[in-house]
């Protein structure tokens, strides 16, 4: 039985989001876990409609979490439908699991003083296990892994 | 039969720019389709005064209205990559949950016909508290609602290529709603899997049939008779709403189904064998993005109702899905049997 702890993080390409997979990478690395790096497909990504493509963002996030000294072997990449909030709690809940969620503190589309399109906002209010929000700032000061 | 179109509405309000498949012209499209009826003064259009809060607060959280608002009154902006909100976007979803509001009452008031709601931003991927999947307000919930408030049963079948998440998270507990839905599966909004089947309350109320893609006309139907047929008939609903979605065209941009515009019109037939009584059935626009088999299928599907002398597109047969079909049956058995056994409080999808 595979006892080590998996930390999920959202990943959409934004700055916010970047900033949480170095994070999760640090962790991961700190602790000797697993990694599963989540991208959730709308309607448009999936209709080819949006400028990013996502192996574009896998490419992308496998570079940043290898870059942070992320171990490959303990790291999977994968896309969920849905929108973000809803993909990644359904990758913390079975028949998948996770120990720990961790999200970029905005995220591409959410807006100052507004609950609509925070994705963390609502993991924290919703998720059954433990959610971790970034700021984006701690990456600013120089602090990208846990301490 | 008489033809009630409640709306049109969101033809100028609610603009996300001719790039995004939820635009405007889709309207346009859906009104075109209803004048090829050539019914010219036979169509009745109610008035569609915007959804009162009280209307709105049976089924969307209070808290979620105002935010909405004021998010809106404060410009708008992007909700997630694929739902955009601008100011007059509040306005515009209230009309379009209003107009599916007045296509009731004109129904109640006619005693006949079948009424067609021609309103956008769609509605069945809004949940309680949140907006996803190009909607803001959840139509054909609110209008559910408010029969379900005045003692009536409701049953909602959706046959839109996506699954009606928020919908269905709505009436997840709700005995007096059955919720069917075809869909392609997997594929957004991730949910819709066939032992989703309600709650404690509402155990088997939900009825979802994944298909894959690629699935025809003949499956989509063979998917209703087999799995939901028998719930629905002994479910005896007072009235039938449809999330008329015609996204699961051959030709529509944002789904994989291969559904004909003439397979609407035998959908149709078949889902208004399951109202009691003429005036009963409402269809409520959700997808469907592609201009010309929007207004094809808006016509097929309406033509079949009214018994008219179009000349719909030939269905279609023989794609993939009825292995899916027998496991969705299986599924939902297995589900219906392990929620009788567990404990109150540990039933799970939704």
């Amino acid at each position: 039985m595979n006892t080590s702890p998996t930390v999920v993080v959202g990943y959409d390409g934004s700055v916010d989001s970047t900033a949480a997979l170095l994070w999760a990478t640090g962790l991961t690395r700190a602790i000797g876990g697993r990694l599963r790096i989540v991208h959730a497909v709308g309607l448009l990504e999936h209709a080819g409609l949006l400028a990013d493509h996502v192996a574009v963002h896998r490419d992308t996030a496998l570079e940043i979490a290898a870059t942070a000294g992320g171990d490959p072997q303990w790291i999977q990449w994968s896309v969920v439908d849905g929108d973000p909030c809803s993909a990644l709690l359904r990758m913390s809940m079975p028949p998948e699991s996770a120990d720990l969620l961790v999200v970029g503190s905005r995220g591409s589309d959410a807006h100052e003083g507004s609950l609509l399109g925070s994705t963390s906002l609502e993991l924290a209010e919703r998720s059954l296990i433990p959610v971790t929000i970034v700021p984006q700032a701690r990456q600013a000061h120089g602090v990208s892994t846990p301490v | 039969m008489k033809l009630i179109v409640a709306g049109p509405t969101g033809t100028i309000e609610h603009d996300g720019g001719t790039l995004h498949p939820e635009q405007r012209a889709r309207i346009g499209s859906v009104m075109d389709g209803i004048r090829a009826l050539e019914l010219d003064d036979e169509v009745v259009y109610p008035p569609t005064p915007k959804a009162e809060l009280g209307d709105l607060m049976r089924v969307h959280s209070g808290a979620y209205l105002a935010e909405l608002e004021a998010f809106c009154a404060k410009g708008g902006g992007d909700i997630d990559p694929d739902t955009f909100a601008r100011p007059d976007s509040w306005n515009a979803a209230r009309r379009a949950a209003g107009a599916g509001l007045a296509a009731i009452t004109a129904l109640e008031d006619a005693g006949e016909g079948v009424a067609f709601v021609s309103a956008r931003p769609p509605g069945h991927h809004a949940e309680r508290d949140r907006a996803m999947g190009f909607c803001l307000l959840n139509n054909v919930a609110v209008a559910a609602a408010s029969l379900t408030a005045k003692g009536q049963k409701v049953l909602i079948v959706d046959w839109d290529v996506h699954h009606g998440n928020g919908t269905q998270s709505i009436f997840w507990d709700d005995p007096d709603v059955l919720y069917v839905s075809t869909h392609q599966f997997p594929f957004f909004p991730g949910t819709g899997r066939a032992d989703e089947i309600g709650g404690l309350t509402a155990r088997g109320l939900t009825v979802n049939i994944p298909l894959p893609s690629g699935a025809t006309g003949d499956v989509v139907r063979a998917a209703i008779d087999h799995v939901a047929r028998p719930t629905i008939e002994g479910f005896s609903p007072d009235w039938v709403l449809v999330s008329c979605g015609f996204d699961a065209h051959l030709a529509d941009p944002l789904g994989d189904l291969a559904l004909s515009s003439g397979d609407f019109a035998e959908l149709a037939r078949m889902v208004n064998e399951f109202t009691p009584r003429p005036g009963r059935l409402a269809l409520f626009l959700e997808g469907g993005y592609n201009q010309m088999a929007l207004k094809l299928s808006v016509t097929d599907t309406l033509g079949a109702l009214l018994d008219l002398p179009t000349h719909p597109a030939a269905p279609t047969y023989g794609g993939p899905g009825m292995k899916e079909i027998r496991l969705a049956v299986s599924d939902r058995h297995r589900a219906l049997e392990a929620l009788q056994s567990a404990p109150a409080g540990l039933e799970g999808g939704g």
